[in-house]
């Protein structure tokens, strides 16, 4: 990767344009998904939809394509958040055990409806 | 250094040369220093989104509904205006390596125009949720307010996040004034071209938080609320 | 007489031409690596003294020289210095920035300006956490671990010491990232990352944990501060905020940054027992990849400091069943170190014993951390005098006694000149006899049920207390003793020469000693391994221009 390595110009520009239109596409896919699919799972269907972004914008605008070694490097960060997320909510708070006498889980003054509410989603 | 650098040669003891990789002008280890910095980020919001997700965990229903009440249509047009200011900054560099420095500058106050236009936004978005009496330490935030506790997180979390998001935004722009003036001064050129490199991947990844900010604040109580908030 | 670094350096901004603007501006790393001892040293014993302190007051039982809320903050203000001051950017800050580049045969850090900012930074960290002592309502009383939601209450300066804790945190990323690209980019031709010295491998690894585990702290740091000003509710059960969340993201990183003491500490230990046993290193890769798993492995262990926080079971036991892991490489790394030491030619000097007084004191720091993994166990020992036993000695047993061990290993590289042998030996038992006089009995007085952090104790554990004053009187004065030692042997000392210990990694085949400004003559090109020593001797020499005559 020296400083020199020339340029296609017009080349790279069309790639350019063409993630734009699809981050541009994705973002309407973000609007319209609640109302036409996956209604239940909203949140992971939009979550999916920004993994596939930040693909298109890793890969392309941030030149990670052929990266070997900071690719891997990106992946392993990744994948420690991941586990964070894994072992944080999935294995302490879903199975918060005092969820029926907590403080914090019922609402001090609003109402009574989420006194039992589950702790898991 | 304003010299020119001339790498050293290391000899084997066959008698082949090897070039030593110095510490100047060393244009991979600067990108991969920078991401590497950009991983700290990735684990700085990751922490946040931990955070986030922790409460939603417990207060599933207070989060769809205090998401549904966010301004979508703002919100929306936020992130089109990061997009489109993410293309202008690719195209700049690709302009100063292609060795267009004109363009390469033009490209440059376009992107400084969309992220001031971001922020414009943000702060009427902000202001419209502030005389909804939803802001940090007004209001409905109060500790004393009946608000729900899922609904207080949610909001508190989304000040901090945005707040954090936007001040990636304003150093964005400081960093890319910065850009110009050394690219005025001569010193980032279609030759050495790193730090035009380096600013562009920061506006990446400032544009990255956001592909995830989005949808988490904004899009996950569409199904519940209207198009639009306040 | 060729110039050393001490007669010329490069300069972040200008070329200054007083000595003193020389020192500030430097962007050498041995240099910057001197300064930030020095800075360290002297907050060291800052800490020691206020540690004293309180052994002073827990002499006898009752209130007898600071009340409760002073001693509050003087175990605040020890924990502070110690960790976030002097242990965490301890030995990376120190050694890998003096040895790091010399061992991999570079002329510099990756981005020695950034290296300047970062040491400034962490001065700026230094500048602002010590400063509150004496604004506003004094330094913090909340412990080092600023555990929610008493930090958010209380009237103290805690804010200064949030943001001490986030600013350093910073100078320890950038410092990681530097090495991290250092040791990517900067090898010699022909080192591969097996070829590297031991003492690298360790660097590496804390680099990523620095890199990786520092900007969550940070965070948690961020959103403590937002909570305490502005009120988002996040760690304040009042808000509906659950302060179990800021102790995993605060052991996200805090446990992680044992390690990261811990594992440039073990690379001084794998440089030093090969060289005074004049012997290759036994498994050099399994040193090496075990130094890479216990940094892996500790980025899962952080919840055993959760166990009775109100964490849910089964997440208590994962992270038991975790903890344990962590044992198998450090015990790898210990059969490592002791295979080497067989049969090979065991050469006593001060180094060395250093070096076998940590391999007893870290066995015993390290094997009560196994007992205090398990959950059953730890119910009873939790926030006991044994957890504080157990941690000084892996902490101040392990990581400090090993940057003793690299201070007195690397003393005539940096300087040129060698200190008295039998003095630093003396300061050696000193030491080691007042280290265990001091923290053994606690184990003892923990189990019984002394717990930590208080000023104040019941009768029947007097006996303790008091063991423990005077092993803290004989260990100071053997620390006093030591840096005496090494300072006079810096003002007066013999003149030796670039190999004063007949090593063989490469920052012990200068062109001068102390070091020129650029390191290496000629970057040499590496075909060999780091240790290789044959019947006692070592195998690899250069001549003048760094090629390989042998």
């Amino acid at each position: 990767m020296g400083t020199n390595t020339t340029v296609n110009y017009k080349e790279e520009k069309v790639v350019y344009y063409k993630v734009l239109v699809g981050l541009l596409l994705l973002t309407a896919v973000t609007f319209v998904q609640p109302h036409l699919f996956m209604t239940h799972s909203t949140f992971l269907a939009q979550m999916l939809i920004a993994v596939v972004k930040a693909w298109l914008i890793v890969i392309y605008y941030m030149h990670l394509k052929g990266e070997k070694l900071i690719g891997s490097m990106v992946i392993f960060a990744l994948f420690l958040v991941l586990v964070f997320f894994v072992i944080v909510i999935g294995v302490d708070v879903t199975n918060f055990q005092f969820g029926a006498e907590s403080y914090i889980t019922a609402p001090a003054t609003t109402g009574a409806e989420h006194v039992t509410a589950p702790a898991h989603h | 250094m304003a010299h020119a650098y001339v790498p050293e040669i290391a000899v084997d003891r066959e008698g082949n040369e090897h070039v030593v990789q110095g510490w100047q002008d060393d244009f991979y280890g600067g990108k991969l220093g920078f991401w590497l910095f950009m991983l700290t980020e990735v684990m700085m919001f990751g922490g946040m989104f931990l955070a986030l997700a922790y409460y939603n965990t417990l207060h599933p229903q207070d989060f769809l509904d205090a998401s549904a009440s966010l301004n979508r249509l703002l919100g929306g047009t936020n992130t089109v205006i990061l997009l489109i200011s993410a293309l202008t900054m690719g195209l700049g560099l690709l302009k100063m390596r292609a060795g267009d420095v004109k363009g390469s500058k033009l490209m440059i106050w376009a992107t400084i125009l969309l992220a001031v236009l971001f922020l414009v936004i943000k702060g009427f978005e902000w202001t419209a949720e502030y005389n909804h009496g939803i802001f940090l330490m007004h209001g409905e935030m109060l500790p004393e307010s009946t608000m729900a506790f899922g609904k207080k997180l949610f909001f508190g979390m989304y000040f901090t996040m945005t707040g954090l998001h936007g001040f990636h935004i304003i150093i964005g722009i400081g960093l890319m004034i910065w850009l110009l003036k050394r690219i005025n001064a001569g010193k980032v050129s279609p030759e050495h071209y790193i730090l035009h490199f380096n600013i562009a991947l920061y506006w990446d990844i400032v544009h990255l938080i956001w592909v995830f900010v989005f949808p988490y604040y904004y899009m996950i109580g569409a199904a519940t609320g209207g198009t639009s908030g306040h | 007489m060729s110039k050393t670094y001490f007669d010329e350096t490069h300069c972040a901004i200008g070329h200054p031409k007083s000595t003193f603007m020389q020192w500030m501006l430097t962007i050498d790393h041995k240099r910057i690596g001197i300064m930030y001892a020095a800075v360290m040293f002297t907050f060291f014993f800052v800490a020691v003294a206020t540690a004293f302190l309180m052994r002073l007051e827990l002499f006898a039982p009752g209130q007898q020289y600071i009340d409760g809320d002073t001693f509050n903050q003087a175990f605040t203000l020890h924990g502070v210095i110690m960790i976030f001051l002097f242990i965490v950017p301890g030995i990376p800050a120190i050694f890998g920035n003096i040895v790091m580049p010399l061992m991999i045969g570079a002329k510099d850090v990756s981005f020695p300006r950034l290296n300047w900012f970062t040491f400034w930074l962490y001065i700026l960290g230094c500048i602002i956490a010590v400063s509150s002592l004496w604004v506003g309502n004094g330094f913090a009383d909340t412990g080092w671990t600023f555990y929610a939601p008493y930090s958010l209450n209380t009237g103290t300066n805690v804010i200064f010491t949030l943001v001490a804790a986030f600013i350093l945190g910073m100078a320890s990323i950038l410092t990681g990232l530097n090495f991290l690209v250092t040791i990517h980019r900067l090898r010699a031709p022909g080192m591969t990352f097996f070829k590297m010295p031991l003492f690298v491998w360790g660097i590496y690894a804390t680099a990523w944990i620095q890199l990786l585990a520092t900007p969550v702290v940070g965070i948690t740091l961020v959103l403590a501060i937002m909570e305490k000003y502005f009120g988002i509710g996040i760690f304040d059960p009042a808000k509906g905020g659950d302060p179990v969340l800021f102790e995993h993201l605060f052991w996200i990183y805090s446990h992680p940054a044992v390690y990261l003491m811990i594992l440039p500490a073990f690379g001084i230990m794998s440089e030093i027992i090969p060289v005074f046993s004049r012997r290759e290193i036994f498994g050099y890769r399994t040193i090496a990849l075990s130094s890479a798993s216990i940094a892996g492995i500790g980025y899962l262990v952080w919840g055993h400091h959760l166990y009775t926080s109100g964490m849910a079971d089964i997440a208590k036991t994962v992270f038991s069943f975790l903890t344990f892991f962590v044992a198998i490489p450090t015990g790898i790394k210990f059969y490592d170190w002791i295979a080497t030491m067989y049969k090979g030619k065991i050469v006593l000097s001060t180094p060395m014993l250093w070096a076998l007084g940590t391999i007893i004191t870290f066995a015993i720091g390290g094997l009560t951390g196994v007992t205090i993994a398990m959950i059953g166990v730890d119910i009873h020992l939790q926030d006991t005098y044994y957890t504080v036993a157990h941690f000084h000695y892996a902490m101040l047993g392990g990581v400090v006694f090993l940057l003793f061990a690299g201070m007195h290993y690397w003393f005539p590289l940096v300087t040129g000149k060698m200190y008295d042998e039998e003095k630093a030996k003396i300061a050696f038992y000193l030491n080691f006899i007042g280290f265990n006089l001091l923290w053994f009995p606690m184990f003892i007085a923990g189990y019984l049920g002394m717990p930590r952090r208080y000023f104040d104790y019941l009768p029947e554990f007097q006996i303790y207390h008091q063991i423990s004053f005077f092993g803290a009187i004989i260990f100071i004065v053997g620390l006093v003793y030591m840096f005496y030692v090494l300072i006079q042997g810096w003002r007066k000392g013999e003149k030796v020469g670039v190999n004063p210990w007949r090593a063989t990694t490469l920052e012990w085949h200068l062109p001068s000693s102390p070091p020129p400004l650029e390191n290496h003559s000629k970057v040499p090109y590496v075909d060999f391994d780091p240790y290789e020593y044959f019947h006692g001797e070592p195998v690899v020499k250069f001549d003048a221009n760094m090629r390989r005559i042998d």
